[in-house]
């Protein structure tokens, strides 16, 4: 469990290493999930490895967004000042999006 | 400067002990119920919101605690891509299909969001800071600000989004038919970044996997072309 944390926690830092190097536009949390990915792949590391403090991480994912989402409190302000048309501008988005993604698969899916 | 204040430490327990307490309660309530609106982040965020607002507790005190919760995120975010290895032999033969599907989701939402912004008539800044707003949090507020938007309003809609994906995302689809695992993780990973994929994987793994590479992708995708769409929509529309 403990190598497992260590090497998923030396991914993330060297993908926060490369983000501030590079001063890349994509965080560095998904850098490291791509090489962490790619480490995989590669053999480099192997799944045994890593895979104990992943399944615990992801298992709880859902709560780590919590304290940040706290963090509308201090946008509410922001968010009422604009209110309807920006809560339907980007509740309409969300559905298509949300809708012509999956939609797009489940069409590339059926056989001609 | 080793010290912890005995504020600081008292701030830190009741951050940590009360989004998990609240965490946990919600959970519960949700096994019970299956109601969907009573989905766990919702409640957990919104109920925390109130207590801060009525209590006159600090948000800045609650994020001594927060804090040590939401460390997690950044390894939770690695360790989805030892998921997606575990499920590659899964999505196997449709990863070509998967990654046209969100970048065509990525570019209905850039269009989608710039053409109802000019609908209802939003400032130019307005619209900029709504644009990414299906990707996740740091690259969404990157982009608000290479477009001329407001980043801090850009990390609210992104989070209310999130929310929207995790509560509502599966529910729609079933609604309108879509009975595929990975359909639906392409549809919240693409709409609804991480939140929603946290959501996805409490469906399946193979679901969470897909949905986090639906969020990469289209987070990449999103930085790449929104700045060229809007240009090209401005050009078009004169």
């Amino acid at each position: 469990m403990l190598r497992a944390f260590v090497i998923i926690l030396l991914f993330l830092f060297i993908g926060e290493g490369i983000q501030t190097m590079v001063s890349l536009s994509i965080p560095g949390n998904v850098i490291g999930m791509v090489l962490i990915f790619v480490g995989l792949q590669a053999k480099l590391i192997k799944l045994e490895w890593v895979k104990p403090a992943s399944d615990s991480l992801t298992r709880y994912l859902a709560l780590f967004f919590v304290p940040p989402g706290v963090g509308l409190l201090l946008h509410l302000s922001l968010l009422s000042q604009y209110g309807v048309p920006i809560l339907l501008t980007v509740g309409i988005s969300f559905l298509i999006t949300l809708a012509s993604t999956a939609y797009v698969f489940h069409l590339s899916q059926k056989p001609k | 400067m080793f010290f912890i204040s005995a504020k600081s430490l008292n701030d830190m327990l009741i951050g940590v002990l009360l989004t998990l307490g609240i965490f946990f309660l919600a959970e519960s309530i949700y096994q019970k119920t299956g109601f969907l609106l009573l989905n766990p982040v919702l409640v957990s965020i919104a109920s925390i919101i109130l207590i801060l607002l009525l209590s006159g507790y600090s948000y800045e005190s609650y994020m001594e605690g927060g804090r040590l919760i939401s460390f997690l995120l950044g390894p939770s975010v690695v360790a989805l891509g030892v998921v997606f290895y575990e499920k590659l032999q899964e999505i196997g033969a449709s990863l070509w299909r998967l990654v046209l599907a969100v970048c065509l989701g990525g570019g209905m939402s850039i269009l989608s969001t710039w053409g109802l912004s000019q609908i209802m008539g939003l400032s130019q800044e307005v619209s900029a800071s709504l644009l990414p707003s299906s990707v996740t949090t740091p690259i969404a507020m990157g982009i608000s600000a290479q477009l001329g938007g407001i980043p801090s309003l850009t990390a609210a809609v992104v989070i209310l989004v999130g929310i929207a994906g995790a509560a509502f995302g599966i529910p729609l689809l079933k609604l309108i038919g879509i009975q595929h695992e990975i359909a639906w993780g392409a549809g919240i990973g693409t709409s609804s970044h991480g939140i929603g994929t946290a959501r996805a994987l409490e469906e399946s793994r193979l679901c969470g996997a897909v949905s986090a590479l639906a969020m990469c992708l289209n987070g990449i995708f999103t930085s790449v072309f929104s700045f060229p769409l809007v240009r090209l929509m401005e050009y078009l529309g004169g």
